[in-house]
């Protein structure tokens, strides 16, 4: 789970971690206050998740009220990425010289966190050029490994001590907070040569949560992604018109590329899970069916635990409540011989591989 | 790697839950000798004529068993996964899904410290069709005995490339589902470089997704070391979208970082053919093979 800045701000802060004076506006209404309170200029920062808020106008500096305002309003009303900002941070601008990057993240191929640390900020940490990276034990790091990290950095000693209780309190908020990534870029360095965090990145294991309630519910949720995830199945909304259904996510995310090559939109990516289940089908079906946009419905079921009949009984007994939009299905492995005669002479448009239920729900205009 | 036997002993960590239960079932009906189950307290229980232990080590000692299949849930598969390598277990089978991070971390290094190996989390686990032995939750109907070793990083894409090569005459070695999540008790390299030396196996094939680098690096090992049986690959997700979990923890995409066509480039490059659909594997293994 992503947090948003002024979240992983928040969060800084209650790590000791320095950040420039800051308050969140929900509204532009909002903005005329937080501006008063603060010593200008200004950074006006949409909250976001998207990556690329500033490329996309998400973030403006002003010096007076009605310039915040007019800003304020224009960045509101934008789509980051596909996301409206729902509250923007208003921020003391930090005049600096020098900006450096500083992350403890997961690398998955070596199966072990890692400090990088630059003497640059940028977007693209896998090209920067000098960065240091070290290994980060499961059981956290201490003074003597910051200041090695100092050193290969060849920090000033007037910075070097600062650096060194920045990457502690940082190293330790990923660790007990459990971050996949605990990011500060840029971490910038004053004209008096103080380490300020300006921009904060943090991302929580998802699988970790039952751990931290604290983050429980901090998203408003979608309503669909909602139910998706109280009946037990992974579901990412696409956009497009065709919903996507399988089980397994391997499947699902090959059916999304079958149904994109063929030059296809889908809707939705929805995993029912192993093992599923008749109600599982059934409850998905109806689920996909009230997502705004969709105009049919692709269903890819390989069975092996998961009994293709169940699926096939599944589908009927929701076709019979009626309303449904149409079904392109493709259900193969085990018990598929009774599972075909069950959806035979039913609305269900019965496919024998994927590729021609994909190529058959494309198709439709 | 160890590579499980016919009549290998083989322990279920979880035997009396729900999934514990049926997949008990289905693996002794496919051949698998399961001997012992665990689940704390239900000590003296049977399942499917299976008796059930409150402790690991109990369960070793009285059945001989060096492998486990954990279907223990994600918030006690620390636990359940440390009591078994403690207690001597030499193959470790994960099937649950949502273990966090740093317990999958944890795991790995006392796997390693032991010697041992470990699969998964988040995976359907290894079959061997010619032992008849399946450590895991996939269905035996996909499978049959051959020459093909098969990896992938999903459950059902498994299970639907093996029928498939199956449906072709193409039987399978071994095939083993290395796990969804960002963390893998067993990696791609140290798994090919161990099918590599498998004398029943001519080729291989590699099933994975966006996320991670996993198939870069493997790409990367396949030309530095020479790799010297042929691999076809298959990779999901040329249309996922960015910055979106995938189903799996570890199906998501950051900025340029795991690209489906990052990994396709980097195994392309490496000599290796890359299907796009997985109706495409065993026709171009089929090429391969000559």
């Amino acid at each position: 789970m992503r947090l948003f800045e002024y979240q992983a701000k928040e969060l800084f802060k209650a790590y000791g971690l320095p950040v420039p004076r800051s308050i969140l506006a929900r509204d532009v209404d909002a903005i005329r206050g937080a501006f008063a309170s603060l010593t200008p200029p200004v950074a006006l920062k949409s909250q976001v998740l998207a990556g690329g808020r500033g490329k996309a106008g998400g973030i403006a500096l002003v010096d007076d009220p009605t310039d915040a305002e007019r800003e304020a309003a224009r960045i509101f009303s934008l789509s980051i990425g596909g996301e409206k900002p729902n509250a923007l941070l208003v921020e003391e601008a930090y005049p600096h010289d020098s900006e450096m990057y500083l992350s403890v993240s997961l690398d998955r191929g070596d199966r072990a966190f890692v400090t990088i640390a630059a003497m640059a900020g940028g977007i693209d940490v896998e090209s920067m050029s000098g960065k240091v990276m070290r290994r980060v034990p499961l059981e956290g790091i201490d003074e003597k490994y910051a200041e090695e990290v100092a050193s290969l950095l060849k920090l000033p000693a007037s910075q070097s001590a600062q650096f060194v209780k920045i990457l502690l309190s940082l190293e330790r908020l990923s660790r007990e907070k459990e971050c996949e990534l605990a990011e500060i870029n840029p971490l910038a360095v004053g004209k008096d040569g103080t380490l300020m965090p300006l921009d904060a990145k943090v991302i929580i294991d998802d699988n970790a949560l039952f751990r931290h309630p604290e983050f429980a519910k901090l998203h408003p949720e979608d309503e669909f992604e909602g139910e998706a995830s109280r009946q037990g199945f992974a579901f990412v909304r696409l956009g497009g018109d065709i919903a996507v259904v399988g089980n397994g996510a391997g499947l699902v995310l090959s059916t999304l590329d079958l149904v994109g090559d063929a030059g296809g939109n889908p809707a939705c990516f929805l995993d029912l899970g192993g093992g599923a289940q008749q109600e599982r089908i059934e409850a998905a079906l109806r689920l996909v069916n009230r997502l705004p946009g969709v105009d049919r419905i692709l269903v890819n079921i390989y069975g092996g635990i998961t009994r293709t009949t169940d699926v096939a009984t599944g589908i009927i007994t929701v076709l019979n409540e009626g309303g449904m939009k149409p079904v392109y299905a493709r259900v193969s492995g085990a018990e598929e011989d009774e599972a075909r005669r069950l959806l035979d002479g039913t609305p269900v448009l019965l496919y024998k591989t994927a590729p021609e239920a994909v190529e058959a729900v494309v198709k439709v205009e | 790697m160890i590579i499980p036997k016919k009549g290998d002993a083989v322990l279920v960590q979880g035997i009396t839950g729900r999934y514990g239960r049926l997949h008990t079932k289905l693996m002794l009906d496919y051949g698998t000798n399961v001997a012992a189950g665990t689940t704390p307290g239900k000590g003296g229980q049977s399942v499917e004529g299976v008796p059930v232990y409150n402790t690991v080590a109990e369960a070793v000692e009285k059945s001989g068993a060096l492998a486990s299949v954990c279907f223990v849930p994600a918030e006690f598969t620390y636990s359940a996964g440390e009591e078994a390598l403690n207690a001597g277990i030499r193959l470790l089978v994960l099937i649950t899904e949502h273990v966090p991070i740093r317990d999958e971390l944890k795991l790995v290094q006392l796997a390693q410290s032991k010697g041992a190996s470990m699969i998964g989390p988040n995976c359907p686990g290894i079959i061997v069709p010619s032992q008849k032995v399946k450590l895991g939750i996939m269905p035996a109907t996909s499978f049959s005995p051959g020459s093909i070793a098969l990896y992938s990083r999903s459950g059902t894409l498994t299970y639907e490339i093996a029928g498939q090569l199956t449906g072709s005459g193409l039987g399978q070695s071994v095939a083993v589902g290395i796990g969804g999540d960002p963390i893998n008790g067993t990696t791609p390299i140290e798994w090919m470089d161990f099918v590599q030396g498998m004398g029943d196996t001519e080729a291989v094939v590699v099933v994975g997704e966006i996320g991670g680098d996993a198939e870069e690096r493997l790409a990367r090992h396949i030309q530095k070391s020479g790799y010297r049986k042929p691999i076809v690959s298959y990779i999901a997700g040329r249309h996922a979208p960015k910055e979106k979990k995938m189903g799996h923890a570890g199906a998501i995409i950051y900025g340029d970082y795991g690209t489906a066509d990052s990994k396709i480039k980097a195994l392309t490059g490496a000599g290796v053919k890359v299907a796009m659909a997985p109706s495409e594997v065993p026709l171009l293994l089929k090429e391969s093979l000559g």
